[in-house]
């Protein structure tokens, strides 16, 4: 034992005081699952399929492309008796394979299986025993990538967890939809300027235009019937650019419409100041609310879509837009109503609000359109 | 972009910190999955070399070690041996395999379940290793292997008073120079950096063992490093590679001071034909990615899918890593952050400390690195590269 001893501290030793070392032995098992069809791929380090078959067959110490060929069958054979899918615990599948290929990975080349299953009925749920392996290394693990009815999971197969089951119609499409809604409104709070620009606009809605000076609307009608032109012609106008840049049907520059979208601020505002346009402002609203949309879009894009719930997610991007925005303007068009008759809204607010508004703006127009 | 919207982005990116790490890694390693498969042209093209312990033929030696512990141990040994030379994870698998049914054994044999804590540490299973110590200094108090095991992991974790009396119990039971190397590593790590290294680089290595040599070498690389005193950590590092080539934590070492110092060529010359280990090819996607060369695409798809591969099976082996891939090779400083907070809340390395400061003053958060900070303060520890880069974000 004395001399066992001395060897192990030798081995400590070697490698200083922290070990470190590269990757775990994976497996990869893409599943995709269509009715009671499963279409898929298995692959296999080279060296797990050498100790789960023996794939050198002249004991030269190198796999080649040959020897995995002659060795498919004994693969798929092993492949079969350490892998069940099942649709329910008495409905296996039948697995069958397609012609080996290769794959290279950071720790070397893999066995790429392509692998069909065939169910007796549709798979609702799916039952995977992953024992490949298991008796080899017990740290070898099957890295899952399962996807359904357009959703993708992801779990992590052998080890403790030999056989588990997934439920194919993934809850997580809620807690995706969910995501993209507060996405959406905190892009609308924090992304000041879209505010900004339909505040511009709304400001005047509670006034009204008289020889050259702005006069409080007597009564609250008008003034709600203002508001919702405004807000509902900028919704429509960036709902529609948003869903075509989403789809990927139009796409432009991301600076000309951040530099295009301070302009329409600075021109929203000016009116207020220097009214040129006193009436149908919705029209405003809506043209620049097209380009507004496509400046929603470069967040989704940042954020990505996820596959197979692009249109759910865009809706609930856009939901939380409209939630956000209008959270907003029921907060502040209240109290631009009540305070509609004083000097401070028409004389403070409107003019010299207008112009700290078009000023922001005009900064962030030179930032964007120069920088 | 407005000033609003950068605090947007930072918002969407700190909120989805996670969902990023998790499903932007994840996309990208799935992809790498689907996107690559091939039919070599030849029969003959060579797919794979095998190494000793990797064949199938060796399959028998198992099945013999499953009944004879006196055939498991020097096997699991070899096996972990095997992993050292190679960097190769699978073998650590191959070992706990032929420990297996051993460590079941009740009383089970010490040397059994020092192995196992062996492998465990080198998995970075920090707190099992030290149980699984635990319990074979439990039966075998006096054994120095398992000691040194416990002050090794300690001393990664931070923990270095106890350390400290683990290094001392093993001082006593091995050779002086050992005891040295002990003692004075942690030394150097607690406010006697100065002293440590000058002991150390006194020594006289006439007689050692080349392992025991490169073992001395690195750290005194190391020390030089955070004493700053470059071209001596230079020449200790080359030492130990002549002697011990596939002294990866070295090679890794000695890359950084040469990326540190702007030579990604020298780093990538020094990286060569080391690709498929997971830690060294992180050096050289951040080389490439100095020198803007075309081959940093392959490098960092490479390791967005092996980190992704080890998101998924929820192990964190490399999180000091994933941290500085995010940070210096994908430009990532929220998320990387958030990576070296993670790592900083298991392991506390000189490195550790590095990558924590590096991320929080990339992020614009430099109060984030504070645990890291109080911790090094505490200690009285040194390390040239951190007070630069903590002068750095002091003068902005």
């Amino acid at each position: 034992m004395n001399k066992l001893r001395n060897l192990l501290l030798l081995t400590l030793l070697f490698a200083g005081p922290v070990a470190q070392a590269h990757i775990a032995s994976n497996g990869f098992l893409t599943l995709n699952v269509q009715g009671p069809r499963i279409s898929g791929s298995i692959e296999l380090a080279i060296r797990d399929g050498e100790l789960a078959v023996g794939l050198d067959h002249d004991g030269n110490g190198q796999v080649t492309w040959g020897e995995v060929k002659s060795s498919e069958a004994a693969l798929q054979n092993y492949v079969r008796g350490h892998l069940r899918l099942a649709a329910g615990e008495s409905s296996q599948c039948q697995i069958s394979f397609g012609p080996v290929e290769v794959n290279d990975r950071i720790d070397g080349n893999y066995l790429w299986l392509p692998l069909r299953g065939e169910c007796a009925t549709e798979v609702k749920r799916l039952f995977i025993e992953y024992r490949l392996l298991d008796v080899e290394d017990p740290s070898h693990r099957g890295l899952l990538a399962l996807t359904a009815n357009g959703s993708a999971q992801t779990g992590v197969l052998g080890g403790t967890a030999r056989a588990r089951q997934f439920e194919l119609n993934d809850p997580s499409t809620w807690s995706a939809f969910f995501e993209y809604l507060r996405a959406g409104i905190w892009h609308i709070w924090s992304g000041i300027d879209h505010l900004l620009f339909l505040l511009s606009l709304l400001l005047p809605a509670v006034l009204m235009r008289r020889q050259d000076r702005w006069d409080a609307v007597p009564i609250a009608a008008p003034a709600f019937v203002n508001i919702v032109k405004v807000v509902t012609a900028f919704t429509l106008a960036h709902s529609i650019t948003l869903s075509l840049a989403a789809f990927d049907v139009v796409r432009l520059p991301s600076r000309l419409t951040e530099s295009v979208i301070a302009a329409s601020i600075i021109i929203a505002a000016l009116n207020n100041v220097f009214p040129r346009i006193t009436a149908g402002r919705w029209r405003i609203a809506f043209a620049f609310g097209l380009l507004h949309g496509f400046g929603f879009a470069s967040v989704l894009a940042e954020m990505g879509l996820p596959k197979g719930a692009r249109l759910a997610s865009l809706v609930a991007f856009n939901l939380g837009v409209e939630a956000g925005q209008l959270a907003v303007v029921l907060t502040i068009m209240p109290l631009a109503y009540l305070l509609r008759a004083t000097d401070f809204y028409r004389r403070g607010v409107m003019p010299w609000g207008s112009a700290a508004i078009a000023c922001l703006a005009l900064f962030w127009l030179v930032e964007r359109a120069i920088f | 972009m407005p000033r609003d919207s950068t605090s947007l982005r930072c918002v969407l990116q700190c909120r989805l910190a996670s969902f990023a790490a998790a499903a932007l890694l994840n996309v990208a390693g799935l992809s790498l999955a689907h996107a690559l498969p091939h039919v070599p042209d030849k029969d003959g093209a060579v797919l794979a070399e095998l190494s000793a312990g990797t064949r199938y033929a060796d399959v028998s030696a198992r099945r013999l070690a499953r009944g004879r512990v006196d055939v498991a141990i020097p096997l699991a040994q070899f096996y972990v041996q095997q992993s050292r030379l190679s960097g190769d994870l699978r073998f650590l698998g191959y070992a706990e395999a032929v420990l297996a049914p051993w460590m079941q054994q009740s009383p089970p044999n010490p040397d059994v379940l020092v192995l196992q804590a062996t492998l465990q540490q080198s998995r970075h299973e920090f707190s099992a290793s030290l149980t699984t110590l635990d319990q074979a200094l439990g039966i075998r108090p006096a054994d120095p292997q398992a000691l040194l095991i416990r002050a090794t992991v300690l001393r990664v974790l931070g923990r270095y008073a106890e350390a400290g009396a683990a290094c001392g119990q093993f001082s006593r039971l091995v050779e002086s120079r050992l005891a040295a190397l002990c003692i004075q590593g942690l030394l150097g790590l607690r406010g006697h950096l100065d002293s440590a290294y000058s002991s150390l680089s006194q020594l006289s290595t006439q007689g050692w063992l080349s392992s025991e040599k490169s073992w001395l070498y690195s750290e005194l690389g190391e020390m030089a490093v955070r004493l700053g005193r470059n071209e001596e950590a230079e020449r200790w590092f080359q030492q130990d590679l002549r002697l011990a080539p596939t002294d990866f934590y070295a090679r890794a070492a000695y890359a950084d001071l040469m990326l540190r110092q702007g030579r990604p060529k020298d780093a990538l010359s020094l990286l060569i034909g080391q690709e498929s280990h997971e830690p060294l090819l992180l050096r050289i996607a951040i080389a490439q990615r100095q020198l803007h060369d075309q081959a940093l695409e392959q490098s960092s798809a490479r390791l967005r899918a092996a980190f992704a591969a080890e998101l998924q099976r929820g192990e964190a082996v490399h999180r000091r890593e994933q941290a500085r891939f995010l940070l210096e090779v994908e430009n990532q400083p929220n998320l990387s952050l958030a990576a070296a907070l993670e790592n900083w809340s298991v392991q506390h390395e000189p490195d550790d400390v590095l990558v924590l400061v590096q991320a929080a003053n990339a992020a614009g958060r430099p109060e984030a690195a504070a645990p890291a900070i109080g911790f090094v303060q505490a200690q009285g520890q040194s390390d040239a590269r951190v007070e630069s880069q903590m002068a750095w974000s002091a003068s902005r």
